[in-house]
């Protein structure tokens, strides 16, 4: 017999200026399913969910609730109709305690004496009923990512919605917090609650969802029951026809030789005991000591803001740490600035692309020598070879398949995807012994990660260095020869390939270390 | 003993502009809309209501005018930037200059250029039964004019309603994440338009204070940089109501005595004078700038729909 729908998402078109994020795109939930929606980036999961959810304005379709056509102007009539939304990145008030921001918005008893006694009681009732654990009178910004996204969580159920959208929730979460997560939205389902899990990860989605939709390119490609359905057929739907998925790193983690370290095989970079104090004397690095040898991809672990930007930072020059020695080659490089250590060869993907790596007012072609515009060849030392620069970036956009009209077109007309390849580009054009990589595949699609993965495991035949710093666990279990978890600005644990273990390295990300 | 009774006297009394306009751009602000119009509003405000007092012989009737061009100032402000997403700065500074514009204007047009001032009753004390004999308190805290009062009515309402208030919350984390509030169905236009608006009539007020009270008349640029004082005061105050009243204190004290000095005759040039409000709002600021807490939002302006790439 063919269920009732709770909801239906009909023919929804959404165009962004020029481009079209979702054409004509449909969606069903039944009720008390756990509903998976899946794709790589820019498949447009989540501005699905936010046209539900009323933050985006849908240029067409329909949505149907109930057998009702329903009409949602925003948030507020989302709420009314028993929608909750825990978006990617958290909307929460820093400076408010956790009961502020999980009553935020709703009618608390009194408008006029706010009494949050009563309210406190019943999220303390959720908290346990769900497993939430969290305390309700700490401020926002003290909490670790983990618990925030419990919060976020609570301010849904709070408000007593019967559909649930959860985008990308396990982003910064541990392993051992993914596990705890599923387990209360199993509750949550039994309760009556019906769920969107939206996410681009495909173990995740195999292991808690009970449908699957799956979209690309803001189209739908197909929306299976996870019991007829094999991981391949998912796979083959996430990443198009095109892709090799047989030879990809992405999906098989294919057998390597281990890294030789050793007498004949000289570390190319070492810290040591390097530590790091901001104004305020709070340490952001403490007694950090690194060896990477060639041919080595180094991966550093952790959850998100424990140091791995400020670390990045102290190896490129843009920091100066407060104690310790940094070498390259044997030769010491503590106190280089970057344009001394772009000219020795280190490059550089910083996490920010729109803050640290890219101009959306200069050219493509600028935008792809920044930093190296002072080499050889774009440079003969005093003036800039225009001539040399564009032939040399016309390749470079044919080759990393950056969408844009040719090397003099505009930064800022690239999507995010696009501005990444063109940061990627940079960085492996340019022959360097060291490569740092900070979140390098961020907002990429899976062929072009997989491209990522590739040109790094080249970058490890040729013999030079790498170091990953990446907050997605996966991407460095697939990566990296060996894996450094930081906590607070200490490296807690170095973990080699063959001992790789996620629990492992998860207790460590939440600062667990085993004696 | 009585020098010490009726200095105090006075900086309670010069308090007004500063705490009216601290609070009115402390509570836009609060939703994210920095105004730095005050100069000009206040002026306005001055101007107007030192006119409609004169012409209907009302002082009330003169202090609802400046409030509700201060309120149209506001509402300039929120339109152009909530509506129009401008920049609050731009916009900011060419009210300002409107408002200077106007000022001036309006008493020309209205009355003319005249031999003697025009002048309007000056606020009457008044004396709170009882409370006013207290020896050194009373004459302090419960002889003052009207504005007195409500201006630290005002303040204690604001933070109230602010910090104990749902609808308070709601304002507060509107300046902190709009796209956190509008996720939960906080109307973040209406707010920054209300709060925006009100904060413009509560300059506006402070405007009108001047002429009230102190002169009679409104004579041209008689703001005489209070207005950007009053932004300098937000910031000491840490954008909070209670901060902000006392820290109006120290500015008007640092007025008072300069104009004291000024009275008695020193050797030091009347010019000098006149410029240690500045330099004291420097000195202070450089001790505790970095230290207070701003709205997260202050400034910008908000689009649901714009993505961030």
């Amino acid at each position: 017999m063919e269920k009732e729908n709770l909801l239906e998402l009909k023919n929804v078109r959404k165009v962004f200026g020029q481009t079209v994020a979702l054409d004509s795109v449909s969606f069903t939930l039944y009720p008390g399913e756990i509903h998976g929606l899946l794709g790589g980036n820019g498949a447009g999961k989540t501005t699905l969910m936010n046209v539900l959810y009323g933050l985006y304005r849908k240029d067409d379709g329909d949505i149907i609730l109930k057998g009702e056509k329903v009409n949602v102007q925003g948030p507020r009539d989302a709420i009314k109709l028993g929608i909750g939304m825990v978006h990617q990145h958290f909307l929460q008030i820093s400076n408010f305690t956790v009961l502020e921001n999980i009553v935020l918005g709703t009618d608390v008893n009194n408008r006029y004496t706010m009494k949050l006694e009563d309210e406190a009681k019943k999220v303390e009732d959720l908290c346990k009923h769900f497993g939430l654990d969290v305390d309700l009178n700490a401020t926002m910004d003290t909490l670790p990512v983990g618990t925030r996204q419990k919060v976020e969580i609570l301010k849904a159920l709070y408000r007593g919605v019967d559909i649930l959208i959860l985008d990308e929730p396990t982003t910064n979460l541990t392993p051992q917090e993914v596990d705890a997560l599923f387990v209360s939205l199993r509750v949550m389902v039994n309760d009556g609650l019906s769920i969107v899990f939206i996410t681009h990860k495909l173990r995740e989605v195999l292991s808690v969802c009970d449908r699957i939709t799956v979209l690309r390119e803001g189209r739908n490609i197909t929306s299976l029951v996870r019991e007829n359905a094999s991981e391949e057929i998912f796979v083959r739907a996430m990443v198009g026809e095109s892709m090799d998925i047989k030879n990809s790193i992405y999906f098989s983690q294919g057998e390597r030789k281990p890294v030789e370290r050793g007498e004949t095989n000289q570390p190319i970079f070492q810290m040591e005991d390097i530590s790091l104090v901001n104004k305020d004397q709070v340490t952001l690095l403490k007694n950090i000591s690194l060896t990477l040898h060639p041919g080595e991809i180094l991966g550093i672990s952790g959850v998100a803001g424990n140091g791995q930007r400020e670390l990045a930072e102290t190896v490129i020059g843009v920091k100066q740490p407060n104690q310790g020695k940094i070498t390259l080659r044997g030769e010491e490089i503590t106190e280089k600035t970057n344009e001394d250590l772009f000219k020795m060869g280190i490059s550089y993907i910083p996490e920010d692309r729109l803050h640290d790596g890219f101009l959306p007012k200069a050219n493509v072609a600028q935008n792809l020598i920044l930093g190296y515009h002072r080499n050889k060849p774009y440079s003969d030392g005093t003036f800039i070879n225009w001539k040399t620069v564009f032939k040399e970036t016309r390749s470079q956009i044919k080759e990393y398949n950056i969408k844009t009209s040719g090397p003099d077109d505009i930064g800022g007309n690239l999507s995010g995807g696009n501005i990444q390849r063109v940061m990627i580009a940079r960085a492996f054009s340019m022959p360097s012994d060291l490569m740092i990589a900070h979140n390098p595949t961020r907002g990429l699609d899976i062929p072009s990660m997989d491209f990522v993965y590739q040109k790094m495991l080249k970058r490890r035949e040729d013999g030079f260095a790498t170091l990953l710093i990446s907050e997605d666990l996966d991407e460095l279990l697939r990566m990296a020869d060996r894996i450094a978890v930081i906590y607070r600005g200490e490296i807690l644990g170095v973990l080699e390939r063959d001992q790789f273990d996620k629990y492992a390295i998860g207790r460590l990300m939440s600062g667990i270390k085993d004696s | 003993m009585d020098i010490l009774v009726n200095f105090l006297r006075l900086v309670l009394l010069s308090m007004v502009p500063f705490v009216l306009a601290g609070q009115g751009t402390m509570l836009g602000g609060r939703t994210g809309v920095f105004n730095v119009a005050q100069e000009g509003i206040m002026l306005v405000g001055a101007s107007l209501g030192f006119l409609v007092s004169y012409m209907t012989g009302s002082i009330f009737l003169g202090m609802v005018a400046a409030m509700a061009s201060g309120a149209l100032f506001g509402l300039a402000l929120a339109y152009f930037t909530t509506n129009l997403k401008m920049d609050q700065f731009v916009i900011g500074l060419a009210l300002f200059f409107i408002g200077i514009g106007l000022s001036t204007l309006l008493p020309k047009l209205v009355i003319g250029i005249t031999l003697s001032p025009p002048l309007i009753p000056t606020l009457k004390d008044i004396s709170i039964p009882l409370l006013s004999q207290i020896p050194v308190i009373g004459p302090i805290f419960f002889q003052q004019n009207i504005l007195v009062y409500v201006s630290i009515l005002v303040s204690i309402g604001l933070w109230y309603f602010l910090f104990r208030t749902q609808k308070g919350l709601e304002i507060r984390a509107v300046g902190e994440h709009p796209m956190t509030a509008d996720s939960l169905g906080i109307n973040t236009t209406s707010s920054r338009y209300w709060t925006t608006i009100v904060g413009g009539a509560l300059i506006g007020l402070a405007g009108a204070y001047l002429p009230m009270v102190y002169t009679g008349t409104f004579t041209e640029l008689m703001v005489m940089g209070r207005g950007w004082l009053a932004i300098a005061l937000t910031f000491f105050g840490g954008w909070s109501p209670l901060p902000i009243l006392f820290g109006s204190l120290f500015f008007s004290g640092v007025e008072v005595l300069a104009f004291r000095v000024q009275v008695i005759g020193s050797i030091v040039p009347y010019q000098f004078l006149i410029m240690l409000p500045y330099i004291a709002t420097i000195l202070v600021m450089i001790f505790t700038f970095g230290k207070s807490r701003v709205p997260s939002f202050l400034g910008k302006n908000y689009d649901r729909e714009k993505r961030s790439v």
